[in-house]
């Protein structure tokens, strides 16, 4: 790519080093003394308090490792993001594609669509877990009128239903960032090569698959990465509905990791945890990178 | 600007700024943090804060208030990052962990012999660790059987019921009149201890006087499979993993549960919310023998304070009859001073002296390293077997073992 | 008449998309309008019986709303600016400039995400109470969290800004150039008039980042009278001996407001920044 353009000015060269030089410091303040400070964490014995008891290597890790709370985590985790990324384009895709189109009422519809974007996460959280308390939530009142249950459900109390209801919950807060980018995508590809599929008799499901799918990709690309590496992350919803709970059944690392280190006590592990996390999205992201055709970029 | 002008600025700005730490010598602030008990507790703080400024001219009081759940998290990102307040509101049961760590001052040095002499000496003990005084009781609270009168009443137990037999009699009826019998949480905080109930009444333990998990014995297995059998007669409203303490209250307060068993503070919710609610308290239910679960928060003073004398007048003045009975009054507590107790408005409270005739039978959650992990994994077992993926034999072993291994035995 | 046809499909399409994205206002506004006494009523009726404004002026009392809504908009505000300030320099020169440290740069931003603030929080907290400032330390100012939340919003930002410079032609600048212009003007008065939409929209995604951000704010904003509507409205939920669901409904909606404003205000920017490749 780099041979492609005209002006490669160096390695690094002055001006561009002014220009970017801020937001990398900015980055690096926010992040390496932090990350530091879990490296540290995580190779000593450490008191609730942060005092050092003593250094014991890779004891944290391996204690992490043994642990089948943690093992059951970690596998959630994964069913999470790929349940709640996945599911996100699923939606996001088909909903970008049609706010493209011109048709009255795009505006507000588009506006709708990014409404739930303007709630955070906590509250859109707090919400959610209101609308489905079992005495008073108003989906029981919704599903009751309509006459498809007796008497209000308990939706959170087993983690069957909990779980994926907070998983559907995951994908809702998650489509309209994600239809906003893929909507950014859409509009750069330029009508013309539309007019041009249409004359060479190409359908709307072709034109889709060959044309648009295609050209969204880039798009697609950067929304799957930063999707994943929030969700992965994600810490309210869970937290917020069910605490991990009942019987540690909602538990994902990141909720997992926040017991851990606050309400039990353990600074080490969770640190521990914590870098396990981050060498696992670290990978994940790379290898999606990688997978990727190669002007995908 | 010349060097030496540039130097003569630097001394006066370093003068100024020593005078201005002499001053603030003179006129301390004392920081504390406490928990958020109702929206009365901000209020109150800050009333006495003035008051005490009022008649200490120079010293300022900040108060910081913080949620129950996020206390801890907040205590513990503060002394990391070495921000720490002056004083704060514990879990008295958290206390060992500061004491180990050094992080808090035993309280004996300012304690005069007049002022340890106010306190219901029940009170003082839980704060106690090997001789030491580390904490003062600012709130106490017991538990008790609280009952709908209507209910009961058709259920031929006008004075609720006072074993667990009765309570599953009673549970029955309200059933059959399609109410929701007795009350059974399983979300939230305190789920342990909503078993431990059942458990103490039928003779057994939490943890044993040598420092073992002693949960998982005959009494154990027949207190939880009695709540067991509870849920899966239908004598308890469905779902109780879906169910904190708060959601049974509510059910409580619209008349929608005949029994439940939680803390004095539902007295001033229910006189707050629904003043028309006929109900009455009653003891723990007994299986073999009568018991009851008491807490106490405790306020500590941190080592690093560097204003101590001035925080210790502070809360001299908070344990002092006045700003006690006016706190323990708003928030629903339990006496924990003499004082207190003495005053007409707990003597001639009904209510409120059923819990504190409960007292001689109260437990006290243990000071020890380990309780937390307990908890938790009593609370998955109890979550395990309502959700019936355990008996609670498998269920009851699996959490000692856990237990067991949090406490180093 | 087939424009009509289509509309209508269009809708009937995102219909349920629209109604699971309504739906929480609903609830909101509809447990916030009832009072207290009617929010536990079983069974549940789906509007109010009787209407009142209680939840809303009990809980601006309870949280200090107008004090918290100051806060949180100076914060959202401060933030976003930094992080503009920032961002922009930057990503024109990845969008315009070639440099071979390009791609690790990137990468690096890419891996600032990937640790969530939750994690972060206890090392930032201690890296605040380190770094003396004015009369006391970093942690006693709001620059404890305008610093991280323009940090954590660097690489978003840069993404966005730079994929939208780059779709700028290059070529209106090369010609102010051999009109004379300098470099410099030519970004000031070609290129930023044009690049605007992009930057409005980049600045409103800080902006809701900011403004909806939990776990920094519980921990890093010490003094009470700096907390944010976000923890406020959490604050009326976590842990408390009874929740009064009229007032946290009335303070979601209320701290929904600004937000959802801006978004209807800036939604003709969102929709031309995003367009703004298609003119090329």
């Amino acid at each position: 790519m780099a041979a492609r353009r005209p002006t490669v000015i160096g390695v690094l060269p002055f001006p561009v080093l002014v220009m970017i030089a801020p937001s990398l410091l900015l980055a690096a303040f926010v992040i390496l003394y932090p990350l530091w400070e879990i490296l540290r964490l995580s190779v000593h014995e450490i008191s609730r308090f942060g005092l050092v008891r003593g250094f014991v290597g890779w004891d944290n890790f391996t204690a992490v490792l043994a642990d089948p709370s943690f093992r059951a985590s970690l596998w959630r985790t994964l069913v999470w993001t790929g349940a709640v990324v996945g599911g996100t384009l699923v939606v996001s895709v088909p909903t970008a594609v049609i706010l493209n189109m011109d048709f009255a009422g795009r505006g507000l519809a588009r506006a709708v669509v990014m409404l739930p974007w303007s709630v955070s996460l906590s509250m859109a959280s707090i919400v959610w877990l209101w609308s489905f308390n079992a005495d008073y939530g108003l989906i029981n009142t919704l599903l009751q009128s309509l006459g498809l249950i007796a008497r209000g459900v308990p939706w959170m109390a087993r983690p069957e239903t909990a779980f994926p209801i907070e998983i559907a919950i995951g994908v809702i807060v998650s489509i309209p960032f994600t239809t906003t980018i893929l909507l950014g995508g859409l509009s750069s590809i330029p009508g013309d090569i539309y007019e041009a599929a249409r004359i060479d008799g190409a359908g709307p499901w072709l034109q889709f698959r060959a044309l648009t799918l295609p050209l969204l990709r880039s798009f697609i690309n950067i929304a799957v990465v930063l999707n994943i590496i929030h969700v992965f992350n994600s810490f309210p919803i869970i937290w917020i509905m069910t605490q991990g709970g009942p019987d540690d059944g909602t538990h994902i690392l990141i909720t997992y990791l926040y017991d851990l280190a606050f309400r039990l006590g353990k600074p080490g592990p969770a640190a521990a945890i914590s870098l396990i996390m981050l060498a696992i999205l670290f990978v994940f992201t790379f290898l999606y990178l990688r997978l990727q055709p190669k002007d995908a970029n | 600007m010349t060097r030496f002008k540039r130097i003569t600025h630097l001394a006066a700005a370093a003068a100024l700024s020593l005078a201005s730490m002499a001053a603030a010598a003179r006129a301390d602030t004392v920081r504390i943090t406490v928990s958020f008990y109702s929206a009365a507790t901000g209020p109150y703080f800050e009333k006495m804060a003035a008051a005490f400024t009022a008649a200490n001219p120079g010293h300022e009081v900040k108060i910081e208030v913080v949620n129950w759940p996020s206390l801890l998290q907040k205590l513990q990102t503060d002394i990391a990052g070495n921000a720490n307040p002056d004083i704060s509101i514990i879990g008295t049961r958290w206390l060992l962990d500061f004491v180990r760590d050094d992080l808090v001052e035993p309280l004996d040095g300012h304690m005069s012999a007049d002022f340890r002499n106010r306190f219901i000496g029940t009170f003082l003990k839980p704060a106690e660790i090997k001789g030491k005084v580390y904490g003062l009781p600012i709130a106490a609270s017991a538990r008790a059987l609280y009952y709908n009168k209507a209910m009961l009443t058709a259920a031929g137990m006008p004075d609720g019921p006072k074993t667990w037999d009765d309570v599953a009699a009673a549970a029955e009826k309200i059933k059959a009149a399609g109410g929701n019998g007795f009350g059974l949480m399983a979300k939230g905080t305190e789920v342990d201890v909503y078993w431990y109930y059942a458990l103490w009444t039928h003779g057994g333990q939490v943890i044993s006087p040598d420092g073992k998990a002693a949960f998982n014995t005959p009494a154990g297995v027949k207190s939880l499979a009695m709540y067991k059998s509870f849920l899966d007669r239908g004598l308890t409203q469905p779902g109780p993993t879906d169910y904190t303490r708060e959601d049974l209250q509510n059910q409580f307060k619209q008349g929608r549960l005949g029994m439940v068993i939680t803390a004095p503070f539902l007295i001033n919710q229910i006189n707050k919310e629904v003043p028309t609610l006929q109900y009455g308290i009653a003891p723990v239910p007994t299986g073999t023998n009568a018991a009851t679960y008491a807490v106490t928060d405790s306020v500590v003073m941190f080592k690093n304070s560097k204003v101590k004398d001035t925080a210790w007048k502070f809360l001299d003045f908070l344990f002092s009859a006045g700003p006690r009975i006016e706190f323990t009054k708003s928030e629903g507590f339990l006496p924990t001073t003499k004082a207190e107790a003495a005053d007409p408005y707990f003597t001639g409270n009904e209510r409120l002296q059923t819990f504190v005739n409960l007292l001689p039978n109260a437990q006290f959650a243990p000071t020890i390293t380990g309780w937390e992990d307990t908890a938790k994994a009593v609370t998955n077992a109890l979550q395990s077997v309502y959700l019936g993926t355990a008996t609670p034999e498998a269920a009851l072993k699996k959490a000692e073992d856990i237990a067991n291994q949090a406490l180093g035995k | 008449m087939k424009r009509i046809r289509f509309s209508a499909l269009a809708w009937l399409a995102l219909s349920p998309l629209l109604a699971v994205s309504v739906f929480p206002f609903v609830v909101m506004l509809t447990t916030a309008l009832k009072p207290l006494a009617e929010v536990f009523v079983y069974p549940t009726h789906w509007l109010p019986q009787h209407p009142s404004l209680e939840g809303f002026t009990e809980m601006w009392k309870a949280t200090r709303f107008a004090l918290a809504l100051r806060n949180s908009l100076e914060i959202a505000f401060e933030s976003t600016l930094a992080t503009l300030a920032v961002a922009v320099p930057a990503a024109y020169a990845v969008a315009r400039m070639q440099f071979r440290l390009r791609p690790p740069y990137r990468q690096f931003l890419l891996v600032t995400q990937m640790l969530s603030p939750i994690l972060l929080v206890l090392g930032l907290y201690r890296l605040m109470g380190m770094i003396p400032f004015g009369d006391g330390k970093l942690l006693d100012t709001r620059l404890a969290i305008i610093i991280p939340y323009a940090g954590f919003q660097m690489a978003f930002s840069v993404w966005m800004l730079s994929s939208y410079f780059a779709a700028i032609p290059a070529a209106i600048e090369e010609a102010a150039w051999i009109d004379g212009c300098t470099r410099l003007r030519a970004i000031v008065s070609i290129f930023l008039p044009l690049a605007l939409p992009a930057i409005a929209v980049t600045g409103l995604v800080a902006f809701v980042a900011a403004w909806n951000e939990f776990a920094l704010a519980l921990t890093l904003l010490r003094d009470p009278d700096r907390q944010t509507v976000t923890i406020q409205v959490v604050n009326l939920v976590a842990g408390r001996y009874s929740v009064e669901w009229n007032q946290v409904m009335a303070a979601t909606l209320v701290a929904t407001v600004p937000v959802g404003i801006m978004f209807t205000w800036l939604q003709r920017y969102l929709v031309r920044g995003l367009t703004f490749g298609a003119i090329q």
